[in-house]
């Protein structure tokens, strides 16, 4: 294989992993699965945990279905991926159960939601059943990343104005609370996240919207 | 193979792959998922009589230690008897109430635990009241297990909402039975003064949580009032096999 054709391999592959973070984003661009963004993102951790398993979720789903992706017969064809993604969805809300039991009373129902978020589904039938198994795989990752770091974003802004915190431990230090600042309590309330990602939205669109103008 | 019979089959292997994957990964974390549980569990009683700061981090060890030193797990029956789970061999088919009775060093009762069971307008709601010695005055009540929904119904398991309960009577001035209620919103608002020691402010947005687990509560409370009026009449019968040390002697005083 000459040098040539292995970049552009590899910039294919790079440019499926980044274009669900960024130019195509699940969250911000395509408007899925906005219904947990707003649940999880009081705290960081509930943030992360959601993230890592919704990446988890989706990059072995898309995965799997993409393995399979010449035996699924047409006509049973969302069924098998739904079975395929609720395996995983199950599987890692028994292991959350198992060892982040804290965690997971938090997150509650939001784990077992991840079957019904918009975008595991979307990127099985929009990508997974028509690409390799590997670049099915990255799709799911980048995915992951793309709606898991909309949720860190959204996370950190709430927690440290909704708490004062990052992560469970204090960030506005104990002085300016004696000089009269209050945690903005609205912050803990699901409009809050409404606002925070419709800014993000927002910005994402005046940055990537002038860049592709641009070109 | 025919297209019909190749959707057949292939559907049934998939559920058959994936249910045996499932079947082998809960039955393989089930026992760490118990443990889980009944530390939260022991965690919620001791909660209950403030044995354990909310906010503050514990281990499995911690809590079982907390908990083997000061809870002790006992039934009562119809009559308000406390009785020794060890004189019995089937307690749970004999219709006794668990008890938890929490002991300071010399063994005297500080507070009894409730277990609490309600419905909730989701589901069920459960949970532990702790109340005092006096038979009347709460100590404490936490949620570890409810269905309702986050940001409303679901503020029924923070910290404001079950510190309302800290201090509230179960009985009314006349010393009555009355238990203890969710008000609609504010209860210094809509509750007259002189019941206000029998009501909790409510949730605002969760009217219907609070109906539930006033129901809730008034049966559970009820069920356990005869061993609530025997703490009150501090008259309680011991009416078990085994000495107990809470057992007074009637000679004594």
């Amino acid at each position: 294989m000459n040098p040539g054709v292995k970049t552009l391999i590899m910039n294919k592959t790079l440019q499926i992993f980044l274009r669900p973070i960024w130019t195509d984003n699940p969250i911000n661009i395509q408007m899925l699965g906005i219904c947990s963004a707003l649940a999880v993102t009081v705290q960081l951790k509930t943030a992360f945990v959601m993230a890592l398993s919704m990446t988890f979720v989706l990059s072995c789903s898309s995965l799997m279905i993409s393995l399979l992706r010449k035996q699924i017969p047409k006509n049973i064809r969302i069924i098998v991926e739904l079975s395929i993604i609720s395996t995983f969805v199950i599987l890692t809300d028994e292991f959350l159960r198992a060892y982040m039991y804290d965690v997971s009373k938090q997150l509650s129902v939001f784990v077992g939601l991840i079957i019904t978020n918009c975008i595991v589904l979307g990127r099985a039938e929009a990508f997974a059943l028509s690409n390799p198994p590997h670049l099915a795989f990255i799709d799911g990752v980048g995915n992951g990343f793309g709606y898991g770091s909309v949720l860190l974003i959204v996370a950190f802004f709430r927690e440290l104005l909704g708490s004062g915190t990052l992560f469970g431990i204090q960030m506005v230090p104990d002085v300016l609370y004696k000089a009269g600042y209050v945690d903005a309590g609205f912050m803990l309330l699901a409009p809050a996240a409404f606002i925070i990602i419709g800014l993000l939205v927002w910005l994402q669109k005046a940055v990537a919207g002038k860049r592709e103008l641009d070109q | 193979m025919s297209d019909r019979m190749k959707s057949i089959v292939f559907a049934l292997v998939l559920c058959l792959v994936c249910s045996s994957l499932l079947t082998a990964a809960s039955s393989r974390l089930q026992p760490v998922q118990e443990r889980n549980f009944q530390i939260d569990r022991r965690k919620n009683i001791l909660q209950s009589i403030s044995l354990v700061a909310p906010g503050r981090k514990y281990t499995g060890e911690e809590i079982d230690r907390l908990y083997k030193e000061n809870i002790f797990k006992y039934y009562v029956d119809g009559e308000g008897a406390i009785i020794n789970p060890d004189t019995l061999e089937t307690p749970e088919q004999s219709g006794l109430m668990p008890l938890y009775l929490a002991m300071d060093e010399d063994s005297r009762i500080r507070s009894y635990i409730i277990p609490v069971e309600s419905n909730g307008l989701w589901g069920k709601i459960h949970g532990y009241m702790a109340l005092k010695d006096d038979g009347a005055t709460i100590e404490g009540f936490t949620v570890y297990k409810h269905s309702e929904t986050p940001g409303l119904g679901g503020e029924i398991e923070n910290q404001w909402f079950q510190e309302n309960f800290v201090g509230k009577k179960i009985v009314n001035p006349e010393n009555e039975f009355v238990a203890v209620a969710i008000a609609k919103g504010s209860a210094a608002d809509s509750v007259a003064d002189e019941k206000l020691s029998n009501y909790v402010d409510g949730i605002s947005g969760a009217t219907l949580t609070g109906q539930y687990l006033t129901q809730g509560l008034h049966r559970i409370l009820k069920k356990y009032e005869p061993v609530s009026l025997n703490f009150r009449q501090n008259a309680l019968q011991c009416r078990m096999q085994n000495h107990e040390p809470w057992c007074e002697d009637p000679d004594h005083e």
